[in-house]
This record gives C-alpha cells, sequence and structure tokens, in this order.
C-alpha cells in the first residue's frame, strides 16, 4: 500500500473566551423574566457575579450577599429562577437534595441497631428506622426488640428499597418511610444511576414515578424512577390474589416482601430490560428529561427502528441519537 | 540556561518567545468524567491536570467524628510517573504531595460554602497528567472548574498562577524584571511563587514561594501575580460561560 501524507489540519479554534465580564455588561432583565419554576432565563450566571444591587429582591438559593452590601450574588453556575420576589440560582448540575415527598431509590449502607443507614445520593445518608417500615404479620403490628435483634431478615447491607422522604432533619438529611405497599425491597431486576433532580438531565419528579411496560415480547415491566436519580427496571410480578381472609393474605404478602431470593425471570423479558435501560440511558445521553410518557416514546421508537435497521443490543452511538431524534419529534 | 540573559536583555522574549506578562496557554474542559459528581481538564500550556470531585457525601467513619458544622474539603493528588522529565517514583506519603493537598484544601476551604452541607465531606481528586511549571496553581484552577461542575457553592473563582524574576538571588539583580506563568525550565533557576486569589477584588487565598528572593522585589512580583490571576480568572469564567451554553443548548424542554 502506498503511503500517503495528509496535510495537516487546521488546529481547532482555541477554547479563549477573551471577554471579560464585567456585572454591566451581564445586566439581566430580572423584570422581564416570568416568574415560576418552570422557566428560567437562558443566560448563564457564573460564581461570584452580581445578579442585581436592588434592594426590591429577596435572595435564594444559590446566592450569597456580602455583609457590607446589599448586592445579591451568585454562587453557582447556572440560570436565574424568579418566584414573586425571590431569587434563585438552579445550578447546571448538582448533587440530588432530598425533599420531603420525593420517592427515592436507595441502598443500605449500614445496619445499626434500630435504624438502616441508606446511600440515596445525597450529600448525607438517609436514616430509615425501623418503626417506619411495614413489619411482616400486619400493617398495624407493634415493633417488638425480637424484631430489633432481626433487623437483618428485613434489610441487610447492599440490599435496594424504594421508598419516601418522610421528613428532613435539622442537617438536611432524609429519613424515609415505607408505609405503603408500593414501597419496600426490590428484587428481579436492573439498577441503574444516572442525576437526578437538582440540575441537568435526568430523572424529574412527575405524577407517576412508577409504572409498568408492556413489552414486545418479555411480558410486562416495572419501571421505578427514583428522583434521587436512581432507577429500577424489573420484571412485573402480579400480586397473588388469594381467597382468604384479610389477616392471611396480610401475612402471605409480607412474607415475600423482605424475600431477596429472586424469581426465575426468562431470557427475553431479561432482554427487554435492558433494552429499556438502553433507552433511558440514549435520554439521559441525549439532555432528555427522563420521565414515563419520553421512556414509553422512547422504547417504541427503538421497535420501529429494530424492524427498519435491523436488531441492536448497544443503544447509544448512532441508534441513541436516532432514539432522542424520534422522541423529541413527539413519539 | 533557563533564561538566556544575554538575549534576554535584547529582545525581551524569554525561552518560549513569550513576553515577561504573557500567559502560557490555557485551555479547560468541564464535565469530562460523567460518573463524578464533578470534573475537570485543565491545561496551562503543557501541564495537564483532571479533576474529579467525589461529594459532598457522608463523611468516612474513623477519622475526627468530632461535631464539626461544616463540610470537609479533603485533597487527593496523584502525580503520574510518566508526567515530568525524569521518571520517578512518588509514594502516598511525599511530603511535597502532602503539602500541596494542604495548600489546596485550605485554600478552597476558605471559598467555600461548607457550611450548607454539615457533617459531610468534599474529596478533590487531582492526577497530573504532564508537569511544565505552575504544577501547584493548575491543580487549584482545576479545582475550581470541577467544583463549579459538581454545583457546590463558593463565594467566587479561585485563580492561581505563578510569578518569578528574571535573575536568580545570587546575583542580587536590584533591576531585575518580574515574570508572569513560569514554565519548568525557568522555574528550575529563577526565584518563583505561586500565587491565587479569590475574586476579582484581589482576595489571595493562597501564596507560596519556596526560593529565595530579595525582598525589595517581591513587590513587583506579587502585582504581576495579582494581574494574572486575574486574567486567569475571566479565562476560567469564560470556560464555564461556553460550557453552561452548550449544556443549556443541548437541554431540551
Amino acid at each position: 500500500m502506498a503511503i500517503t501524507i495528509l496535510a495537516p489540519a487546521p488546529p481547532p479554534a482555541p477554547a479563549h473566551n477573551r471577554r471579560v465580564s464585567t456585572d454591566d455588561e451581564d445586566d439581566l432583565d430580572i423584570d422581564d423574566l416570568p416568574s415560576g419554576h418552570a422557566t428560567h432565563s437562558t443566560n448563564i450566571i457564573t460564581p461570584g457575579q452580581t445578579v442585581t444591587d436592588d434592594v426590591q429582591w429577596m435572595r435564594g438559593h444559590g446566592t450569597f450577599a456580602e455583609a457590607d452590601s446589599t448586592a445579591i450574588r451568585s454562587t453557582l453556575a447556572g440560570t436565574l429562577q424568579k418566584t414573586n420576589k425571590l431569587l434563585s440560582i438552579v445550578p447546571l448540575r448538582a448533587r440530588y437534595t432530598p425533599e420531603i415527598g420525593d420517592l427515592v431509590i436507595g441502598r443500605i449502607v449500614e445496619v445499626q441497631s434500630r435504624r438502616w443507614k441508606v446511600d440515596v445520593a445525597a450529600p448525607l445518608l438517609a436514616n430509615l428506622l425501623l418503626s417506619s417500615i411495614n413489619l411482616p404479620g400486619g400493617i398495624l403490628r407493634k415493633r417488638t426488640s425480637v424484631d430489633e435483634l432481626n433487623i437483618r431478615s428485613f434489610f441487610g447491607e447492599g440490599e435496594l428499597l424504594v421508598a419516601e422522604v418522610q421528613s428532613l432533619f435539622q442537617d438536611g438529611s432524609a429519613s424515609l418511610h415505607t408505609r405503603s405497599l408500593k414501597y419496600g425491597k426490590l428484587r428481579n431486576g436492573y439498577f441503574m444511576a444516572v442525576s437526578g433532580m437538582g440540575g441537568g438531565s435526568g430523572v424529574v419528579r412527575a405524577k407517576r414515578q412508577i409504572f409498568t411496560m408492556q413489552t414486545a415480547r418479555g411480558g410486562e415491566v416495572d419501571v421505578l424512577l427514583g428522583v434521587n436519580g436512581y432507577i429500577w427496571i424489573a420484571k412485573h410480578v402480579e400480586e397473588e390474589q388469594e381467597t382468604v381472609g384479610i389477616n392471611r393474605l396480610e401475612e402471605t404478602a409480607s412474607a415475600k416482601m423482605y424475600s431477596s431470593q429472586n424469581d426465575e425471570i426468562s431470557l427475553e423479558t431479561r432482554r427487554e430490560i435492558s433494552k429499556i435501560a438502553g433507552c433511558i440511558r440514549a435520554l439521559v445521553d441525549g439532555g432528555v428529561k427522563v420521565e414515563e410518557e419520553r421512556i414509553r416514546w422512547a422504547y417504541d421508537a427503538n421497535l420501529e427502528l429494530d424492524e427498519t435497521e435491523g436488531e441492536t443490543e448497544y443503544l447509544g452511538g448512532e441508534r441513541g441519537k436516532a432514539i432522542v431524534e424520534i422522541v423529541l419529534g413527539g413519539g | 540556561m533557563p533564561l538566556d540573559t544575554s538575549t534576554y536583555s535584547l529582545a525581551h522574549l524569554r525561552v518560549d518567545g513569550r513576553r515577561w506578562n504573557e500567559l502560557r496557554r490555557v485551555h479547560g474542559q468541564i464535565s469530562t468524567q460523567a460518573a463524578a459528581d464533578g470534573s475537570s481538564y485543565f491545561e496551562m500550556g503543557n501541564t495537564k491536570i483532571i479533576c474529579t470531585i467525589a461529594g459532598p457525601q457522608e463523611q468516612r467513619r474513623g477519622g475526627n467524628s468530632g461535631q464539626s458544622h461544616d463540610a470537609k474539603v479533603e485533597v487527593e493528588i496523584g502525580i503520574a510517573g510518566f508526567s515530568g522529565v525524569d521518571r520517578k517514583r512518588r509514594g502516598r506519603n511525599d511530603k511535597r504531595i502532602q503539602e500541596m493537598q494542604h495548600a489546596i484544601a485550605s485554600a478552597f476551604t476558605h471559598t467555600l460554602f461548607t457550611h450548607l452541607y454539615p457533617h459531610s465531606t468534599i474529596t478533590i481528586h487531582l492526577h497530573v497528567l504532564s508537569q511544565d511549571g505552575a504544577l501547584l496553581a493548575a491543580c487549584i484552577n482545576a479545582a475550581t472548574l470541577a467544583l463549579i461542575d459538581a454545583g457546590i457553592p463558593m463565594s467566587d473563582y479561585t485563580a492561581a498562577c505563578t510569578t518569578g524574576s528574571t535573575a536568580s538571588y545570587a546575583s542580587n539583580d536590584e533591576a531585575a524584571d518580574p515574570l508572569l506563568d513560569l514554565n519548568s525550565m525557568e522555574e528550575q533557576e529563577l526565584p518563583f511563587l505561586t500565587l491565587g486569589t479569590s475574586g476579582g477584588d484581589d482576595q489571595v487565598s493562597l501564596l507560596i514561594m519556596e526560593t529565595r528572593v530579595q525582598a525589595t522585589r517581591l513587590e513587583a512580583m506579587v502585582s504581576v501575580g495579582l494581574d494574572g490571576c486575574r486574567q486567569i480568572r475571566s479565562l476560567l469564567d469564560g470556560i464555564v460561560r461556553a460550557h453552561g451554553k452548550k449544556v443549556l443548548e443541548a437541554r431540551v424542554t
């Protein structure tokens, strides 16, 4: 083969942005900005930048004022959000901060005498008290010392669970509860972590965080979107409807509730689970917020592409871009 | 000969062709690693650094579990064996690295709003891929970018650069000019200091000098350094804005 000498490509334009940001230049029209949570300005604000000198505004998250001045300055790189007279900065990306009522997926890090420490991707580990889980043998049973001794029979280290943020402590760490049949231990599925609430793409707070998808060949698959960015995709297991007394039903349900044993999952179901995970990953890479409708669209888009372009297992790269395009086009 | 004194006095050009007040090429990228809470890649000339941030996350057990109400800033520096001119293995307990880690940690403890994250730790991992002078300054600039990416509140950018003097200590030349942003050849023979400032109003958060210089030359060096830090700050700001613009354009509603 003959050796060819390629002409050197021109160097990429240097990233030097010699623009010196003075505060007058970036004068924002705060008055023009619509108020509300959904809308931010498209202006980037960087740390240390003065947002406004006007005393009529109150400073919210992501801002500070020095002791001897009234100027509100930013502490983050992000966009401005106005809520009535409150100015806050929404960061481009940040760690998840828990709020009461959030549905989160967590992993047990530590077992203590009456509580578990749960990793929910927040700055601090969350607490799950023994008294805020459903104990086997009836929802309204009182917690006993035997339960304390058998604490590892409910949740052990490394196990995954879905829970709701019940309250927040003074230092911002969350207290969780699983006192609902929707919540509890996770099994039969696949775990993935994307970025959660707190700016950036990822999972957003939506009406429904838990839903069931009918897949093409693998039967029904449950998708649980934790607001903290943790996602669980699992085989859907029908709850057994036995015609027994109410107490009996509770006992059978709860015996299974804390089981760590996976059911038999067919190859087809596993394949569908990994496809849904691939779709979610493609959405995240494409900067699309992850929610129920978008995941359904992405999954359907992938099915169509499977027919037209042939089936692939890897849903990144070109295929990922195609999926995102179809989703943005409206399903 | 790091700085050819015979030609410098004639043309006022340094060995790499810069003038006394010119920075080397500065290049930075943000969000280079998706798995980290914050990450950046930063180049100052041929000094190349990767920085990743872990946290704020729960403090590890065992350390000082005292009731501190602020987040702790930890720094870990890894200098690759191939990064310098001589292949040197540096252990974890290298005193120079430890000192740099401490200097960086204390510089950021003052600008970050650590009181917002009680009982937690922010770990800054710095990986030096290539070193050609201004190592500490490049580490600080890389860490600033990564901390911004991690969304950790700070009062302002922390920008750092080095300044030197055109004559060595021994030559005792009172008329020596200050130099901005030394490369490693210049660092080896000339006196220099690393200066880090926070904010446009020149709050010095870090000043380290390991060589000897006459006190009369110091003032000029510091003032050139302050100006250099201001330039670095505006370059960092440009990098952050360019990244933010890209993110907002990619984000669809």
